[in-house]
């Protein structure tokens, strides 16, 4: 038997385009940024003071493109507080703990809270309390951006219940290699650094492999293609798991690689958001 | 109680009045300015339901393969069936809206507040059946199973419009019962019908159809999730992804430290 089309009747595309693939690259960093300064607090020494320094003068201004990433991409920005508050029972607040956006709005408030009081009172507050928060508030906010891709109703996405842990664990290697990047070449922390981005990118890669194998036939949409399966392999493994893995055992620049990792972070997001949306969303949506 | 429509496919003309009544009354413009593009896929050329489309009817022709023999069409039929959102008792878009823009009505019905929606597209992602969209105003449409006319007592425009009475409103479980019935005398007739949109697709459809092949062919996932199926497993799984990435992190940093300070010994 024949059948024609009977048109479309399962989930749209949410039309995610760049601003949010830009969203939840620089917000895995931040978050993961938050979480590593947090460790070094905990178990560090004098001599990641210009880490931590570095990561004070970042976490606000980056978060605050975040939250602008955000806004533009809403259909109607002038209401973005709508998010927060309800807007027939202002100054009612709204949150539905188990909706990953109305989530990620409160753990986006107390990143940015924390972020601003470590931007303008740097130093000010320091007890174990507050460094755990900053870490906790570091991985909530790297690992609830996954979370949001599994909570819709795409097949690709629903079905990868590790999108969260994948995120999260990109998030902290680009912000370790970020933070390479930023220091000087000379200074003792990037031992230290090197040695978390070691195991943030194996974790990574693994997470990566468990996934796909997880999703089967699903999970195609991320790697196959001329398009999609050209960064995937290219971009995402090559530059992103496997150049920073390299370096560890053959002479390799690390600030290169660094560099590599950050590339593949973002085109992580690039090949999971565009992937499954793509062609009913243009490559360059917005 | 709960006010839903019950859509017979098998009654089913494909004349579309439900469309024009729903376009008519709720105002909704045409698509890209009114241009007529035409899909070739069948008598359907509006293809989905959209931000402007809240009623779209499906044309779907089964044909058979072996057009050699004299009997040519014998055994092909054409499936005809009226797509609306579905009103869920369990409704994605309602369970994930950020904002409380979506709401259930006195009627169990799904109803998007357009003064309150930011369109954030979670809700469209969100729906298994590809239902809300957003507008060119920026926000979340889609059939309100005309909550104004409700509220003055009257039945949505579609189900007015419709001369067949394919699309029957009222009380859910009274249409159930209908429904129930006319499975049973279709049975009697050989022809294997059944209800989709009982209990176990996401809690029931306040909205269900009276189908007589699979979904898919109908374009309707057999069995829809929520979004939030995943999503507790999704958050433990991250939980349990920042516990090693600190446990190694922390190690690292640790070990650094342990080797300064043994740099700094050695040099003393």
């Amino acid at each position: 038997m024949w059948t024609t089309n009977p048109g479309s009747g399962v989930a749209l595309p949410p039309q995610w385009g760049w601003y949010v693939i830009l969203y939840f690259f620089l917000g895995g960093m931040a978050g993961g940024l938050m979480s590593i300064s947090a460790g070094l607090e905990l178990v560090g020494d004098p001599r990641d003071r210009n880490a931590l320094r570095i990561v004070q003068r970042l976490a606000f201004p980056l978060i605050i493109v975040c939250a602008v990433l955000l806004t533009i991409d809403l259909g109607t920005p002038t209401r973005f507080w709508h998010m927060v508050f309800k807007s027939e029972r202002f100054p009612s607040l709204i949150l539905k703990p188990w909706s990953p956006i109305s989530l990620g709005v409160w753990i986006l408030t107390i990143y940015g809270s924390v972020a601003f009081v470590e931007y303008f009172f740097p130093g000010r507050i320091q007890n174990r309390a507050w460094t755990i928060l900053k870490g906790l508030a570091g991985f909530a906010l790297a690992g609830y951006t996954g979370v949001l891709v599994a909570g819709t109703s795409n097949a690709a996405w629903h079905n990868a219940r590790l999108m969260g842990a994948l995120f999260l664990l990109s998030g902290m290697s680009t912000a370790y290699a970020l933070l390479m990047l930023l220091l000087p070449a000379t200074e003792s922390t990037q031992r230290k650094l090197s040695d978390g981005d070691f195991w943030a990118v194996i974790l990574e890669g693994l997470v990566l492999a468990v996934m796909l194998i997880g999703l089967g036939s699903l999970g195609r949409v991320f790697w196959t293609g001329w398009l999609f399966g050209v960064v995937f392999w290219i971009g995402v493994v090559g530059l992103g798991l496997v150049a920073p893995l390299a370096r560890h055992w053959i002479a390799f620049d690390p600030r290169r690689a660094a560099v590599c990792t950050l590339a593949g972070g973002l085109l992580l997001r690039f090949v999971i958001v565009m992937s499954p949306q793509f062609p009913r969303v243009a490559l360059w949506h917005l | 109680m709960a006010k839903g429509f019950y859509t017979d496919t098998t009654v089913c003309i494909g004349c579309k009045a439900c469309q024009v009544a729903c376009h008519q009354w709720n105002e909704l413009p045409a698509a890209d300015g009114g241009r007529t593009e035409l899909s070739g896929n069948s008598y359907d050329n509006t293809e989905r339901l959209s931000a402007v489309n809240w009623r779209h009817v499906k044309f779907i022709e089964q044909i058979t393969e072996d057009r050699s023999s004299s009997g040519f069409l014998q055994g092909s039929r054409w499936l005809m069936m009226s797509d609306v959102c579905k009103h869920c008792v369990r409704a994605g878009c309602l369970e994930v809206c950020p904002t409380g823009a979506i709401i259930r009505t006195e009627f169990d019905t799904v109803f998007i507040q357009q003064d309150v929606c930011n369109g954030c597209r979670a809700c469209v992602s969100a729906c298994p059946f590809g239902v809300v969209d957003i507008g060119h105003d920026g926000k979340a449409h889609k059939c309100t199973l005309c909550y104004d006319r409700l509220q003055q007592g009257r039945e949505p425009a579609c189900a007015q419009a419709c001369p067949t009475e394919s699309i029957r409103f009222g009380e859910v479980t009274d249409l159930l019962q209908l429904a129930e019935q006319r499975v049973a005398q279709l049975k009697g007739e050989n022809v294997d019908a059944y209800i989709y949109g009982k209990e176990e697709i996401v809690g029931g459809l306040n909205s269900f159809y009276l189908l007589v092949d699979k979904p898919e062919v109908y374009g309707l996932p057999s069995n829809p999730e929520l979004p939030s199926h995943n999503v507790d497993t999704a958050f433990e799984l991250s939980g349990l992804a920042a516990a090693a990435i600190a446990v190694t992190g922390l190690a690292a940093f640790r070990k650094g430290r342990m080797d300064e300070m043994a740099r700094a010994e050695g040099n003393d």
